[in-house]
């Protein structure tokens, strides 16, 4: 369902391309790579050459190694990251939205209380007290981005507890959680997985920004690490800029375009509430054929997604 | 009424109460010398003086409860903390660096609201048109881009391949300027860094305005006014864009908030002197106290704008002030 819904949407299906060919150069990062990027393998500042096609660093590394060996850590913080903002914000979607009275209000609160803080802010300060560990950043991401996921999923979730075979469910007897994770969790399931694939888009970028100001694992390499260090050792005051700055740059940006693109593609596919939304918007004549949802900012409520203040 | 009102201020109230709590506790339950998370790694550079005066101050000596009474007690006199790095106190560091900050957060706020609602209208006015999805297209690619690395190729380009602008700093330092050229001197600093902070913050502004326009576009009096004859100009700036209007005015005023810190890679990248790069300093030296100033800093700036936002809502929009005061609150 989810792959014809996907075929008729391009820009989905070039974040999908996008995304695999990330994924089996993360995968198979020890294949592909022609150096150990952590070794000197060359000269300091080499340009590019038939030796090292990207040139080398200030201290004579690959930077194709490290680029092919960061996707993995910059892949691996974003998708770990979003699993938990994604497994904390189902499952308060879910509480919030089926337990309407104190419970729920107790819930919602704690979702608008996450919102209003400024998280950039917040995640320096507990990254820096932590230390540079890359658990530590996946961590710190993870638990201050479930709050949109949240609101998404229990607005779904209120809407499903209404349905006919929930209130039968109910009728025949069914405890609270038989029905949760039965009957209204597969409900959003689908609703979750766009969410989680904008959420792992929206941690890319986050972990590039926070590694660039010198929090990320030095040990672990990401691209927001290897800028980090070209920024610090002043790569574009030579010509080193250009094969130093310029793909690490590159790579950032086509994985985060590559899931958010993707993100919205199944979010357009699999929301019901968008779709009506879109068919009844459609007043002029010519009516497109493809239509991108982007998700309403409901005011205040997406800030979190505001990538121009991290 | 009453009841949305003392909702929103018990809800700001807490998130000023979790930020003063996390401050107070980081340091406290984190490993180590509590007294090295206090101070900064400069702690061991203390005089035995310096010490005993960081200790009586902060109180580590004392129980918990009495710590957290005195941290308050600080906190509300306008005491920030002392930062032995920069041998000064925070207040003052953070007076020195805030209205750079401002001035190039708030003139990029500006700028790309300008364009992003220009735009945005244009697009959504077009729906499903080439122009429409190119824009769209446009605007997701560039909220793709990381701002630090926007930034680097701005100075490698325009700093150091075709010397235009400075690399670093807002004014040239050891020069006695006034008057214009001072002005243009702070201007020619400012371009850089101004230019990456809008190309970044621009689609944010883009695609809530395009979306709050659509929205009203499907409105029945869209339609009316279409159906009454009026022209595309009258129906478009008098009927669809005043309403369009107002959640980007709500989302303005938020982002003014978020600006205060966020324009820290920004800054960074070009060595502007304002809070972000204060925030970079500081997590490079390990500098704490700084660090936990910064975000208490904007995190009262971000409920203030909350605040206002709340405020100038029904003012803009009867129809929400006629809702609040029938109590059909939110």
């Amino acid at each position: 369902m989810i792959w014809t819904a996907l075929k008729r949407n391009p820009l989905g299906l070039i974040g999908l391309g996008l995304l695999i060919a990330m994924l089996v150069m993360a995968i198979g990062a020890n294949w592909i790579a022609p150096y150990d990027p952590t070794k000197q393998t060359g000269k300091p500042f080499d340009p590019p050459s038939a030796a090292h096609w990207l040139g080398t660093n200030d201290i004579g590394q690959d930077i194709l190694s490290e680029l092919i060996y960061g996707a993995r850590i910059s892949l691996l913080i974003g998708i770990l990251a979003a699993s938990i903002a994604l497994s904390i914000g189902t499952s308060v979607g879910l509480l919030a939205g089926y337990y309407r009275g104190a419970a729920g209000m107790v819930l919602m609160r704690l979702v608008d209380v996450v919102l209003v803080i400024p998280f950039v802010p917040l995640m320096v300060l507990l990254a820096a007290y932590l230390g540079q560990n890359l658990w530590n950043l996946i961590a710190v991401i993870g638990l201050l981005i479930w709050a949109r996921p949240a609101r998404v999923i229990r607005s779904q979730v209120l809407s499903l507890a209404e349905r006919e075979y929930v209130t039968a469910a109910r009728a025949a007897g069914a405890r609270d959680g038989h029905i949760l994770i039965r009957h209204i969790l597969p409900g959003v399931l689908s609703l979750a997985l766009a969410q989680f694939v904008l959420a792992t888009s929206s941690s890319i970028l986050i972990e590039a920004s926070l590694s660039f100001l010198g929090l990320g694992d030095p040990t672990q390499k990401s691209w927001g690490t290897i800028l980090f260090y070209a920024q610090a050792r002043n790569a574009f005051l030579s010509g080193a800029w250009v094969w130093w700055v310029i793909p690490p740059g590159l790579m950032i940006t086509a994985s985060v375009l590559g899931f958010a693109l993707l993100g919205f593609a199944l979010e357009e596919a699999l929301n019901p509430r968008l779709k009506a939304r879109a068919a009844t918007t459609t007043w002029r004549a010519t009516a497109p054929k493809t239509v991108i949802p982007i998700q309403p900012a409901n005011s205040k409520q997406d800030k979190d997604t505001s990538l121009a203040n991290v | 009424m009453i009841n949305f009102i003392v909702g929103k201020i018990g809800q700001y109230v807490l998130v000023l109460w979790i930020a003063v709590t996390l401050n107070f506790a980081l340091p406290r339950l984190m490993p180590g010398n509590p007294l090295a998370l206090l101070a900064g790694e400069e702690v061991g550079m203390l005089t035995p003086q310096q010490r005993a005066q960081l200790m009586a101050n902060v109180g580590l000596d004392q129980p918990l409860p009495a710590q957290y009474a005195r941290y308050l007690q600080n906190l509300l006199r306008g005491d920030l903390g002392y930062s032995f790095q920069k041998n000064k106190p925070i207040t003052t560091i953070l007076a020195d660096r805030l209205p750079w900050t401002l001035l190039l957060t708030v003139t990029s706020l500006l700028i790309s609201t300008l364009i992003g609602i220009t735009l945005g209208a244009a697009a959504a006015w077009q729906r499903g048109a080439r122009g429409d999805v190119g824009l769209l297209g446009f605007f997701v690619f560039l909220e793709s881009l990381p701002a630090f690395w926007i930034g680097m190729l701005l100075v490698a380009l325009f700093a150091v391949q075709f010397p235009i602008f400075p690399t670093f700093g807002a004014i040239t330092p050891w020069t006695k300027l006034e008057g214009w050229a001072l002005v243009e001197d702070i201007v020619r600093h400012l371009v850089l860094p101004l230019t990456t902070l809008t190309i970044v913050s621009v689609s944010g502004t883009f695609i809530v305005a395009r979306y709050s326009m659509l929205a009203v576009l499907g409105e029945d009096y869209i339609v009316v006014a279409r159906a009454k004859g009026l022209r595309e100009r009258v129906v478009l700036f008098r009927h669809a864009l005043r309403n369009a209007l107002l959640p980007i005015a709500t989302v303005f005023t938020l982002n003014l908030a978020f600006a205060f810190g966020g324009a820290t890679v920004v800054e960074t990248v070009f060595s502007y002197p304002g809070v972000g790069r204060l925030v970079y300093e500081a997590v490079l030296n390990r500098d704490y106290p700084v660090l936990q100033a910064a975000f208490l800093m904007i995190t009262v700036m971000v409920v203030v704008a909350n605040i206002l936002a709340d405020a100038i809502y029904p003012f803009l929009d009867p129809r929400v002030r006629h809702a609040q005061s029938r109590g059909g609150a939110q």
